[in-house]
């Protein structure tokens, strides 16, 4: 006698009939959405799709028109001290203090999160794994864009994190950043994390992604493996 | 620190993270603080070197305040009313200040890098609220110097030293009790966005109220009302409050002041402890808007942008879409006419604004002319107004001039734009100022009045486009050039903001003043004739001007 398949794990974070409109422009129609503990769900879609509005709606840094989110069996908001403990936000850092260094912008984050000791520790594997060791003394002014933006990829790596939220990551990398950011995403889903990212790059979703959701003008106009929704995209 | 499927207990990282970052910026702060010593030092010395005399000669006023006169009993009659119009004014100001600022407000970086973590919300925004109403209390002690100081030069409030003071004083501590409450509920209306909707319905009330006391004040100065209404405004809210002690000082009918101060203290020190207390939990969504708000109108005042400023006040939360659409012409000469009048249709208020500017100084220049002598002084205001109509009804132009790289797909160079960007400001100024000037012509039988508009127009218009493709300002403008006669800096950055209005405001002034003046044929053929003539010059170096922008 076979056993029975277990159940599927609750999703970390649930989306239902989430939509949002600004005036009378709907940016998102009505979009459902579950994502589990080691499971990375790829949003993709034509600028101006609506997939940084669900990001931010999943992240709690906006506020659905109708629907709810759901984050570990509680209503979302980014006022919520274990939201802001457990869920990583990267993309939508527009600025740095131009008098800290690399370094200390990590230390900042790493203390804010309780690293206390470990500090030294995390932020030197952070600078080494986005591969910014040799520019931890340097001031963010001197920093190319690409990177600022692993800057910005390095502080989750600093801080405890169950969900990833990553608003197309894979910006202003350059090809050889952009496999080791696949990589580094898939390491991430490995050891537990959830992981909801936006993106333009069909290699990125297919190396990381589980399941695709594709948007076109704020609707799901398709979902499915990344090898199926590439194929659609294409 | 992990990655992990489980809960992760919150940290209490909080003190350890506000004392890193004061030990990582203390180099930032001690650069900040020796700045704006530096400035305060500045500021001291500009006011002592160029208003020394004058604040002498005000404290000197205040120790022996003039006698009363004839219009005492007038102002004391008007002062409850008229002080609580602009005591509700002022209150409006600080609570609706909380619509895009308030008292509680967080850089962007810490908004970026700190918001975002389990800091402690109220160890990182109750000292932003406690210092906010900390200055405000400071500056409404400040501005209450001003109604105590006017009331004591209009002869009220006794003659000792010790009465002037007791006003003085009695008008600060309301100030600053006033600054404290709206301090305090514009820490609420941060906190509660359902506040900050109703004070947006409130406004036109609260503006309803000021303008009720405004007109009870003249009535009270001119006429003889009931004496309760006076009443009604001094007990009618904290405003009404915040007056009677300057009322009662100056000699007016406020007996219960005492009790009035007393209540407008407790509703203070309530209103500051329960902002206080809201201000942790303002909403981060709140902080984040106001930061990039700040953010933008910061480099536009830095970079004396004002069109940035606005479009930066503007853009709190708007989420625009054109509503009105003007069919594009089939021929490509009218393609900049169809797109400067699109610019005028999807912006309404600069349409009403400038027809409202054109329409004074229409009257304006009617009051300068009358009895056929003008004087120097209205000529030129109602030309100021005529060129700030002018100016506002230039927004093709402006947004072509702002980045040049808007208009490279159009059929024309840029420099040709500062021409075909007149028409439409021309044609507008002409038929808004036209209707008026027609029937005055009609009816006083003068068609100079016609020729003198004709003329006027075009010259302001392209004034405005003098000004608008004025060339991007670059530190040396800030820096000048030191002269035998002082540092150019000032007056660079002045000619560099005005260079457009005082051309064209100048030239006609001289024209049109002495046209007014003469009857002679002779005068108006040579005032039409000169007037053209520095329109197209305006025009043409205006031109010159674009050339110069697109190529820096």
């Amino acid at each position: 006698m076979s056993q029975p398949d277990p159940p599927p794990p609750p999703p970390l974070l649930a989306l239902t009939g989430v939509s949002r409109t600004y005036g009378d422009r709907r940016a998102l129609l009505p979009v459902d959405l579950a994502l589990a503990a080691g499971r990375c769900v790829a949003v993709m879609g034509a600028n101006g799709s609506g997939k940084s509005t669900l990001l931010r709606i999943a992240s709690g840094r906006d506020v659905p028109t109708t629907g709810q989110v759901v984050y570990a069996g509680r209503a979302l908001s980014q006022d919520d001290l274990a939201v802001r403990t457990e869920i990583a936000v990267v993309g939508d850092m527009v600025s740095a203090y131009p008098d800290l260094t690399v370094r200390e912008h990590l230390e900042l984050v790493a203390v804010a999160h309780g690293a206390g000791r470990d500090r030294d520790e995390l932020v030197d594997a952070a600078l080494r794994e986005c591969r910014l060791a040799d520019h931890g003394d340097a001031l963010p002014g001197s920093l190319s864009s690409g990177q600022l933006q692993a800057l910005h990829l390095a502080t989750m790596l600093v801080r405890p994190r169950r969900l990833l939220v990553l608003d197309e990551p894979e910006q202003r990398l350059d090809p050889g950043r952009r496999r080791w950011l696949g990589e580094l995403l898939c390491a991430q889903k490995r050891a537990g994390a959830a992981v909801l990212m936006a993106t333009h790059h069909v290699e990125l979703a297919t190396a990381a992604a589980d399941h695709v959701l594709v948007l076109g003008d704020g609707a799901v106009i398709g979902q499915g493996t990344p090898d199926a929704a590439a194929a659609a995209l294409r | 620190m992990t990655v992990t499927r489980e809960a992760i207990a919150v940290p209490d990282s909080t003190g350890q993270t506000i004392a890193l970052l004061r030990v990582l910026r203390r180099g930032r702060a001690r650069r900040q603080a020796a700045s704006a010593a530096y400035w305060i030092y500045l500021i001291a010395l500009v006011v002592a070197v160029y208003g020394g005399a004058q604040i002498a000669a005000a404290f000197h006023a205040l120790r022996h305040p003039p006698p009363p006169t004839a219009l005492t009993p007038r102002v004391l009659h008007a002062a409850p009313a008229g002080l609580a119009a602009l005591a509700v004014i002022v209150l409006l100001v600080l609570l609706r200040d909380a619509l895009w600022r308030g008292p509680v407000t967080l850089p962007q970086v810490t908004v970026d890098w700190v918001l975002g973590t389990p800091v402690d919300r109220g160890r990182l925004l109750r000292p932003r609220f406690r210092a906010s109403a900390a200055a405000a209390v400071v500056a409404g002690a400040a501005v209450g110097i001003v109604p105590g100081a006017a009331l004591v030069g209009l002869g009220l409030g006794g003659h000792s030293s010790a009465s002037v003071l007791r006003l003085i004083g009695a008008a600060m501590l309301s100030t600053a009790l006033l600054f404290a409450c709206g301090t305090g509920a514009a820490g609420l209306i941060e906190r509660y966005p359902a506040a900050a909707l109703r004070l947006r319905r409130l406004t036109p009330a609260f503006a309803g109220v000021a303008a009720l006391f405004g007109g009870l004040a003249a009535w009270t100065a001119l006429g003889r009302p009931p004496g309760a209404l006076s009443a009604v405004a001094l007990w009618s809210g904290p405003w009404g409050w915040a007056v009677q002690g300057m009322t009662a000082l100056a000699g007016g009918p406020a007996p219960w002041w005492p009790l009035a101060t007393g209540l407008l203290g407790a509703l203070a020190v309530a209103a500051l402890a329960w902002g206080d207390r809201a201000a942790a939990g303002v909403p981060g969504a709140a902080l984040r808007i106001r930061a990039q708000t700040i953010g933008a109108m910061s480099a536009a005042v830095l970079s004396m942008d004002t069109r940035g400023l606005a479009r930066a006040y503007g853009s709190r939360g708007a989420a625009s879409r054109a509503r009105l659409r003007l069919r594009p012409p089939r021929r490509r000469e009218l393609v900049l006419l169809w797109r400067d009048l699109l610019a005028l249709a999807r912006a309404p208020s600069r349409l009403a604004g400038a027809t409202a500017l054109a329409l004074l100084a229409v009257g304006l220049i009617a009051v300068a002319g009358h009895g056929g002598q003008a004087s120097l002084v209205p000529v030129a205001s109602a030309l100021a107004l005529g060129y700030l109509a002018a100016a506002w009804l230039c927004e093709g132009a402006r947004l072509d001039a702002e980045d040049t790289r808007r208009s490279e797909n159009l059929p024309f160079r840029f420099e040709s734009l500062a021409w075909w960007h007149a028409a439409v400001p021309c044609l507008v100024l002409l038929v808004v100022a036209g209707v008026p000037v027609l029937a005055a012509s009609l009816a006083a039988g003068d068609p100079r009045l016609l020729a003198w508009l004709a003329v006027t127009v075009p010259v302001l218009v392209a004034g405005a486009l003098v000004n608008v493709f004025r060339p991007r300002n670059h530190p040396d403008l800030f820096g000048g050039f030191e002269t035998p006669v002082g540092n150019t800096a000032a007056i660079s950055v002045v000619f560099w903001l005005v260079w457009g209005p005082v051309l064209a405001v100048g030239a006609m002034t001289l024209l049109l003043t002495r046209a007014i003046d003469s009857t002679s044929p002779g005068v108006l053929l040579r005032t039409v004739v000169i007037g053209a003539a520095v329109a197209v010059g305006l025009c043409a170096y205006a031109s010159v001007r674009a050339r110069r922008l697109r190529s820096s």
